[in-house]
């Protein structure tokens, strides 16, 4: 982008030479020393040959070339009073290099920015109307187009890095979820289905084979969640879907949408934490053999995650109690997290028929 | 084929007769097929280790496996010679996608029984809108399997918790897309349900929780699919149709 900017430049730079040249052959038998004119002319050919050459190589201190190139523009509108008559500059002949002096503003734009940009047009500017007796309106709108150039190609640049940058980041991570695709497949096709065979034939075998199995199973399940795990996208907003992956397997199902759930990172990963907290409840009190179930539903305005236990349970007041009584647990940890994140969590409970929380966030 | 060519599994049981053209039956074929003995099926999968296994514990388990394939074009050519009630399908096969092969198969007369190692949640909405009605991990215990398989060949639907959230999430995206006419739609009723399967709720722990019968929970969960194939398949004709009107 930079270096496209640069060339822009060059070509402008060149443009204007070229119309600074017919002005100047046209009006030299008007001026009040020709060959200032013709000399003035030499100094921006050349200065154009040399700008062209400089700014076309990558060199990161390029400043005091900027600078040069400015004190160059602003010397040739100076030198319009020496070479010119009085009376036409009065009455509103162009400056020596016209335009082409604009070209020194847009290099200090495409290298420093809108501030660089800008000081350069108000150095250039302020040589514009110390070259004049009156501000004239021209040399006025002169002024202002300067500093606008100054200022709109410094923001350009600025933006244009800005685009180049993410667009590069979007590839790279396109390329990243390419491979992270295809070894899932990989994974998939071969060890996946290896280790579902022995988890199966081990359980059905029994004793330290139903241990292998059972071992194989887990291995099985944590690999699955690590290969489904989803990349971070590039933007601020998660795809709620892998933060909560990991937490799939064992005794835990996780049921999702197909396509991607996102959310801001903030509530994701408050309403991850919240799930991840559920589930320590489920281990802790649910009893050895409940299973877990984590459902994802994403209804647009308003994103749901339930997680239900087949354990114990308990009774409807038990929550309240363990609050007033200052243990705050699932309070602090479920409710107070999605509270704090903007959503809302609740918990329903009774004896013997397990636990729900459903915890909610609102786009 | 001949009988000789059969698949080793084949009990050389064989429901719809002889000398007829297949599943000319006259009857509808699975309510026909289900009651006359072992049900048939087929199991395609690339890994001959998983295959063979399968297919031994379910012949074991009293079905008739009649015959294997490692990939989508040999299913298709198996399928003709042996009319299966029930075949249990892989979803990364070699060739042929998922959903290609399923709505290729299920223009017969027969069942798919996804068994995939698969979470790619895409493959798997994906064969179930071709036209699969049941699906099941690979790490599914092998009672699992086999109240599987027999459940498909009655003609009902398979759901895992994880199906269940995939067919919500569908019909949510077929809704917020805006409201064409032919969108299908849940009603309260199957939401319910679907949630409740989602969070890991048996059809028997569904059924006590809403005072509904077993058999109504299962129409209602196997009306969810059925929503999404009709749509599916209209949408497959349109195109077609189009295709063939711009030419």
């Amino acid at each position: 982008m930079v270096a496209q900017m640069w060339r822009a430049t060059a070509l402008f730079r060149l443009v204007t030479l070229v119309y600074a040249a017919v002005l100047i052959l046209r009006h030299r038998h008007g001026y009040a020393h020709p060959p200032g004119g013709l000399l003035a002319l030499a100094v921006m050919a050349g200065w154009t040959a040399l700008a062209t050459v400089v700014y076309a190589r990558p060199a990161p201190r390029r400043r005091w070339f900027v600078a040069a190139d400015v004190l160059v523009a602003v010397a040739l509108v100076l030198g319009t009073r020496w070479v010119d008559t009085d009376f036409h500059i009065d009455h509103g002949a162009p400056t020596l290099p016209v335009s082409w002096a604009a070209a020194s503003v847009l290099a200090s734009a495409v290298s420093g920015g809108p501030w660089a940009g800008l000081a350069g047009g108000a150095v250039v500017s302020a040589a514009d109307v110390a070259e004049r007796t009156t501000l004239a309106p021209n040399t006025f709108n002169g002024v202002v187009l300067l500093l606008i150039t100054g200022v709109v190609g410094g923001y350009v640049v600025r933006l244009g890095v800005r685009a180049e940058t993410a667009v590069d980041r979007v590839a790279r991570l396109e390329a990243a979820t390419a491979e992270r695709e295809r070894i899932a497949r990989e994974v998939h096709d071969s060890v996946l289905q290896v280790l579902a065979l022995m988890s199966r034939k081990g359980r059905e075998l029994g004793g330290e084979a139903g241990e292998l199995g059972r071992l194989a199973g887990e291995g099985e399940a944590a690999l699955r969640g690590l290969v489904a795990t989803a990349p971070a996208t590039a933007s601020r907003e998660v795809d709620l879907r892998g933060l909560l992956e990991p937490y799939a397997g064992g005794r835990v199902t996780l049921s999702c949408p197909a396509d991607p759930v996102p959310l801001p990172s903030v509530a994701a990963r408050a309403m991850a934490a919240a799930v991840g907290a559920a589930l320590d409840n489920v281990r802790r009190h649910a009893g050895a053999d409940a299973s877990g179930w984590v459902l994802v539903e994403d209804e647009g305005a308003v994103v749901t995650v339930t997680v239900r236990d087949d354990g114990t349970g308990f009774a409807a007041d038990r929550l309240a109690r363990a609050v007033e009584e200052g243990r705050l647990g699932v309070a602090q940890s479920i409710v107070g997290r999605m509270r704090a994140a903007g959503g809302a969590a609740e918990v329903t409970s009774s004896p013997g028929r397990g636990t729900e929380v459903e915890l909610r966030v609102t786009r | 084929m001949s009988r000789d060519e059969r698949e080793p599994y084949d009990t050389g049981h064989e429901p719809y007769g002889t000398g007829r053209e297949p599943y000319e039956t006259g009857r509808e074929p699975y309510e026909a097929g289900a009651g006359d003995g072992p049900v048939r099926v087929l199991v395609v999968d690339d890994h001959p280790m998983w295959r063979d296994g399968v297919a031994r514990d379910l012949a074991e388990a009293g079905f008739a496996v009649v015959g294997t394939a490692g990939d989508g074009a040999q299913a298709l050519r198996v399928v003709a010679a042996t009319r299966p009630q029930v075949v249990l399908l892989d979803l990364n096969l070699p060739g042929l996608s998922g959903a290609e092969l399923i709505a290729r198969l299920c223009a017969l007369p027969l069942r798919v029984l996804v068994l995939s190692a698969s979470g790619e949640r895409q493959d798997v909405l994906d064969a179930m809108k071709a036209g699969a009605t049941g699906y099941l991990v690979k790490s599914a215990r092998l009672e699992d399997l086999v109240a599987a398989v027999r459940a498909t060949a009655a003609g009902e639907a398979v759901f895992t918790p994880g199906l269940a959230g995939l067919v919500l999430g569908e019909y949510r995206k077929l809704a917020a897309a805006g409201p064409e006419p032919d969108t299908p739609r849940l009603t309260a009723r199957e939401t319910e349900v679907l949630r409740l399967v989602a969070k890991g709720l048996t059809y028997p722990e569904i059924a006590e929780r809403l005072v509904l019968s077993p058999r109504t929970v299962q129409n209602h969960v196997r009306n969810t699919l059925t929503k999404l194939q009709l749509r599916n398949k209209a949408q497959l004709v349109r195109y077609a149709l189009e295709q063939g009107l711009d030419e």
